[in-house]
């Protein structure tokens, strides 16, 4: 077991250079995901690093449709922000219903997308946008971010200092919130940009999010709810876990796919 | 183990604590400084019985680290009262009978108080949806929302 | 007079301050041990080697004990089949505790509990009713059978017969406050505990045994609890007995919290049930026969569950005169947690059963529910009391047979059935046939969002079916200066039990209830008390507190009727006041002359239920003495795509009799309403194929959130008073509006058998995919 040392970084160079010194260190970001991890395993990390002090990890800007947001933007923070409701609304309503006030208070995007929790809402809004996610080394398609359940693309000691993604024409995100978590059971990210849909799936997938690739072909055929009447899940890809079995979770999909595609905005 | 030492203002006094790493600002409230009225319900952030105010934004006290309250504003419900006189909202719980047996009770005061601080004039939708990360077992939350509803009204002098 | 009195909750300034004291905000010395139990992991078999080395070695640990240490007994059930607090050579559950940890710290006891190495040699476990039933696994030598009539034959007989099956969960209890002891170690080997528990006479005694003294040597004190609702009646036992032998052994005060995930793995909830029904019924809906097949899974451990179990049976009636009924119940032994009291303690499970068979008959043959419930009602006695001019007995007075009371299925005649009126009441107050007719045409319109309505009654039977738990005392002294101190066995939750008493305690005096001090409970001032539960806190400790209260009065009333020449039986206390003649003395006044003319100003108070005697055996007798009513009606929306549900508006009826406290009992009426609406609809508990149960956290268990509250909620009164002589006419309140949530369930029923012609069979909790499922049953 180990006994935790507490460093504050103000910057992300710092946070880099703490964190490579470390035994086993963690990034301690918005902490409602790394905290109760530390008390549900009553171990913790050799050094924690609280960067919610990196002046260089914040911050919104929209550009015409050029999007950036700092990694250590809360939740709340997100919401909130006027230029981004006015360009992407649907990115905005995902971020106020994250949680519960406490949690968007606190949790970070970094945070959410660096754990890739495969019911977390922001892994299905960078997949759907195509945004990039900026690290202290390098940029990383969202394509090519997410990896696996809790697996990303991140290497050892690589911190996500932001994400930046051009504003569709529009877009939507439905959610079928686990009611005790309220972690989506599905949520369905639909954006319809120069390239045409491209619909990205959390909480339903057995291996974390996804794009929904049948589904994206008959949108691109048709931009309609009922466009998909006719695509097939396999149920055996979906998650299947005490909330709800695969079947459930494929039927998940298409409702919310559906609902999204009527609330496009 | 070393120690962090830590100066903090909580419910407007300077306050100076010695706290561990891993040891949470709810640890440190209840343990090292006295002050129970925020309560562990659950521990994993769930519950909002921890409920207490940093920097003016409503936190799980579960979920945050008695060290990151270096240089940071605490609220608590043992500060919302000024002196013996009742916050408008404490006195609308008593009112509306909005409390069994009283665990959550300080959760669900410090979080409506955020409401109402950013948001003077709430629907009843708002605040259900708002308070929904604070857990009654007992009361079934009518008497919450009314008690909120009220005190919204009395503190907007209508 | 403070009885009849909204006053709020009596600690309701401390709570809203942040300063009333549960267990873990008690201060203790600075010297004080920590404890945590290590768990068992595997969910039967045979304790092969328990290696705690890396649990001794662990930072702050003091000691690590196992069951072979204890120095006394090993037991903490509260029945009389012993359930050791520590596994001795097997283990029985995953979450049983094996050994426990005292260290300098909560969080350094939980760290060392993780690092026991303990070797088990899987046996075969049992987790369903099924294969318990399989196995011949059950308490009790065989099913126990309560039967009226012959329900085989009515049944046979009747034109129409319909069979079925209904599952239903189990509940978290899910008290904000998890489990928590203190125990402070004295002189001479004496014990203080300090105790979140609903029975503080049962932790006494545990822990006497535990220590190998007499009770006299205990001493427990229970100012409150963070919620009770059956959870802390015996789950509690564990922890007190574990802080007290740590404290005798270390010599120092012990403190032992459950951690929300612990408190739900390791202790015990509501039973979960699967009730089969055989029902023959006519034309209209008249029920002529029932048979109920009960399977109650009780865990491994006997705890309360005959008791649990004999009140579901006695509950298979609710609110019907069948006229031939046979209830047979499993106790079936399994190897989860000992499932345990929770509100209305096996009632709900037996009325859903019932409930569930009014809607399908009613289904059968095209109905409105509500009416055929209407139709079984037991016989109206709403109008039987003093001065209607049917009082059985006298010269001009009816046949008792012709309009009598009807027996229930156990034999006892049903005296105070009120639900016709209260039925007809609700249904007009809450607009059921407009809104009714409202629901069809919604239905008829719209194919995605179906809406259900549904109304369901609640006839619950208040009393201890252990016919000798059903008595109680107190304590009450008058100070020189006037203010009284009150005390007595009762406990409080929450549910604002002390508050009712005081009021009743001030009554008695005349005075306000603010002069009336209320202290925590404690087994060195009332002894020998019972649980607080069973819905009889009010009805048993009101009238102990009434008893002692009138024994001093009247103490004092021969003073001063002696002093002022008059009967002792013409004083009055009121309006703060003693009143003798046509003199008004100051009640603090008559009590500081009392104390100077040497009169005792202190006393004792007893009570024991009237009436109740009953054999559980033969299920015969009168188990109760009186019935408690209410009637809900509930409307809900169905998304029948997702599944997804709401409760849309509830309007309740409830029947307390003479309220003692309209506030404090609406807000059990609501608050118990939701906790049972709760059950039936999203709390799910899981266990995964090894037994570990998987939903042990609010992020997976779902309990009602603020936001799912109704958007329309009106509950009221009725408008009457016990027929039975209870403290101020009063009746309890505790647990029957739980069972007010049944109608979520039933207008779940409702909506989903809008989706087609296909009877539902929704089970329960109606989650969202459970819906989803029994759409697809509805439609096919």
């Amino acid at each position: 077991m180990y006994e935790t040392t507490y460093h504050k970084a103000g910057n992300v160079a710092e946070a880099a250079s703490l964190l490579a010194a470390a035994e086993d260190g963690q990034l301690l970001a918005g902490g409602q995901t790394l905290i109760p991890t530390m008390k549900a395993r009553l171990a913790a990390p050799s050094d924690l690093v609280d960067i919610s002090g990196a002046s260089d990890m914040r911050g919104i800007t929209v550009n015409v449709s050029a999007v950036t947001i700092g990694a250590m933007m809360t939740h709340a923070e997100v919401a909130a922000n006027a230029d981004l409701f006015a360009i992407c609304p649907a990115l905005s309503n995902l971020a106020a219903r994250i949680g519960d006030p406490a949690v968007r208070n606190r949790g970070t995007l970094g945070g959410s997308l660096a754990n890739n929790d495969p019911a977390a809402d922001y892994p299905a809004a960078m997949l759907s946008l195509d945004a990039t996610v900026v690290t202290n080394t390098r940029e990383i398609a969202a394509d090519a971010f997410f990896t696996g359940l809790f697996e990303t693309a991140l290497a050892e000691g690589e911190i996500i200092t932001g994400v930046s993604f051009t504003a569709p024409g529009k877009a939507a995100y439905q959610k079928f919130p686990n009611p005790a978590s309220r972690y989506a059971m599905c949520g369905v990210f639909v954006s319809v940009g120069p390239s045409g849909p491209r619909v990205a799936v959390t909480g339903a997938g057995a291996d974390g999010v996804f794009r929904a690739t049948e589904i994206e072909t008959a949108l691109q055929a048709k931009l309609d709810p009922h466009a998909i009447d006719k695509v097939s899940l396999d149920a055996k890809a979906m998650l299947s876990d005490l909330h709800g079995d695969g079947a459930y979770r494929a039927n998940l999909v298409k409702v919310m796919t559906k609902r999204a595609v009527a609330a496009l905005d | 183990m070393s120690a962090i030492a830590v100066s903090t203002t909580i419910n407007g006094d300077e306050v100076e604590f010695l706290c561990q790493a891993e040891e949470t600002l709810l640890d440190v409230l209840r343990e090292r400084l006295g002050l129970t009225g925020a309560k562990e319900g659950c521990g994993t952030g769930d519950c909002g019985a921890c409920s207490v105010m940093v920097d003016g934004r409503l936190v799980c006290a579960c979920l945050v680290l008695g060290a990151e309250a270096e240089g940071r504003s605490i609220e608590t419900i043992e500060g919302m009262a000024n002196g013996d006189e009742l916050h408008p909202l404490q006195t609308k719980f008593l009112e509306h009978a909005a409390l069994q047996c009283g665990v959550c009770t300080p959760g669900f005061l410090v979080a409506a108080k955020a409401l109402l601080d950013a948001n003077p004039d709430p629907t009843e939708e708002e605040i259900r949806f708002w308070l929904a990360g604070n857990l009654c077992r007992c009361t079934g939350y009518d008497k919450i929302v009314r008690a909120v509803q009220d005190a919204a009204q009395e503190l907007r002098g209508s | 007079m403070s009885v009849a009195k909204s006053l709020p909750h009596d600690a309701a300034p401390l709570h809203v301050t942040g300063t009333a004291r549960y267990v873990d905000d008690i201060p203790l010395p600075a010297n004080t041990l920590h404890l945590a139990f290590g768990l068992s992991e595997v969910a039967h078999g045979e304790i092969v080697s328990v290696d705690l080395d890396a649990v001794w070695a662990a930072p702050g640990v003091i000691t690590v004990l196992t069951a072979a240490d204890l120095p006394h007994e090993n037991d903490v059930s509260p029945a009389p089949l012993p359930e050791p607090m520590l596994a001795v050579d097997t283990v029985h559950y995953v979450g049983q505790p094996i050994f426990l940890v005292v260290a300098t710290s909560h969080l350094a006891a939980r760290k060392a509990a993780k690092l026991g190495r303990i070797d088990i040699k899987p046996l075969p476990a049992l987790f369903s009713v099924d294969e318990a039933m399989a196995a011949d696994s059950r308490f009790e030598d065989g099913p126990r059978i309560y039967s009226k009539g012959d329900a085989a034959q009515a049944i046979s007989q009747s034109p129409h017969i319909l069979e079925g099956s209904i599952e239903m969960g189990g509940q978290e209890h899910f008290y904000l406050e998890g489990q928590a002891a203190a125990a402070m170690p004295q002189e001479g080997g004496d014990m203080i505990v300090y105790s979140s528990t609903q029975h503080p006479t049962e932790i006494q005694h545990k822990v006497a045994h535990a220590l190998g003294t007499h009770m006299n040597a205990v001493r427990v004190e229970t100012r409150r609890m963070g919620g009770g609702f059956g959870g802390k009646e015996s789950q509690g036992n564990a922890l007190a007995v574990s802080c007290a032998v740590a404290a005798s052994i270390t010599g120092k005060p012990c403190k032992m919290r459950y951690d929300r995930d612990d408190d739900m793995i390791i202790t015990g909830k509501r039973h979960d049930f699967r009730i089969d029904y055989r029902v023959g019924f006519d034309d209209e809906g008249r029920i002529s026969g029932v048979e109920f097949l009960q399977l109650c899974r009780c865990g491994w451990s006997i705890d309360l569950s005959l008791p649990v179990a004999d009140r579901a049976m006695l509950h298979a009636d609710n609110a019907y005169a069948i006229p031939n009924m046979r209830v047979e119940s499993h106790r079936l032994k399994t190897n989860t947690q000992s499932a345990t009291a929770y509100r209305g303690f096996g009632g709900p499970q037996g009325m859903l059963g019932i409930e569930r068979v009014l809607d399908h008959v009613a289904h059968a043959i095209g109905r409105d529910p509500m009416e055929v419930r209407r139709l079984n009602y037991y016989r109206d006695m709403g109008d039987t009391g003093p001065g209607t001019g049917q009082r059985f007995g006298g010269k001009h007075s009816p046949n008792a047979e012709d309009i009598g009371p009807e027996t229930t299925h156990y034999g006892m005649p049903v005296e105070d059935f009120v639900l016709h009126g209260m039925t007809e009441a609700l249904v007009e107050k809450s607009d059921y046939f407009r809104r009714k007719a409202a629901v069809s045409e919604w239905n008829a319109s719209h194919a995605t969002l179906k809406k259900g309505i549904a109304l369901s009654p609640v006839k619950f039977g208040i009393s201890f079916t252990l016919t000798h738990l059903n008595q109680a005392g107190a304590l009450v002294h008058v100070y020189q200066d006037g203010s009284i101190h009150m005390n007595h066995g009762g406990t409080e939750m929450g549910q604002g039990l002390f508050q009712k008493v005081a009021q009743v305690a001030a009554a008695r005096f005349g005075v306000g209830a603010e002069q009336v001090k209320i202290t925590a409970t404690d087994t060195a001032k009332v002894p020998n008390t019972s649980a607080t539960a069973a819905s009889s806190g009010s009805d048993l400790n009101g009238m102990a507190v009434q008893a002692a209260c009138d024994t001093i009065r009247a103490r004092l009333a021969s003073f001063v009727a002696e002093r002022a020449g008059t009967d002792p039986a013409d004083v009055r206390f009121e309006d703060g006041a003693v009143h003798v003649g046509n003199q008004a003395l100051p009640f603090e006044d008559v009590v500081s002359d009392a104390y100077l003319a040497r009169i005792s100003l202190s006393s004792t108070g007893f009570y024991a239920t009237p009436k109740v005697a009953w054999d559980r055996i033969k299920g015969e007798g009168r188990p109760f003495f009186y019935f408690s009513y209410g009637v809900a009606v509930t409307e809900v929306v169905v998304d029948t795509l997702t599944g997804e549900n709401r409760i849309l508006r509830a309007d309740i009826l409830h029947d307390c009799g003479a309220s003692l406290n309209p506030a404090i009992d609406i807000g059990q009426i609501e608050g118990g309403y939701v906790q049972g609406a709760g059950w039936l609809t999203t709390e799910e508990l899981i266990w995964d194929s090894e037994g570990r149960l998987r939903t042990h956290a609010p992020s997976t268990y779902k309990i009602p959130a603020c936001s799912d509250r109704p958007d329309i909620f009106n509950v009221s009164l009725w408008d009457g008073e016990n027929r039975e002589k209870t403290v101020y006419r009063s009746k309890a309140v505790g647990e029957p509006p739980f069972m007010l949530g049944i109608s979520a369930h039933c207008a779940l029923s409702d909506a989903v058998a809008a989706c087609g012609a296909g009877y539902p069979d929704l089970n329960a909790p109606a989650t969202a995919e459970e819906v989803l499922a029994s759409i697809g049953r509805a439609r096919s």
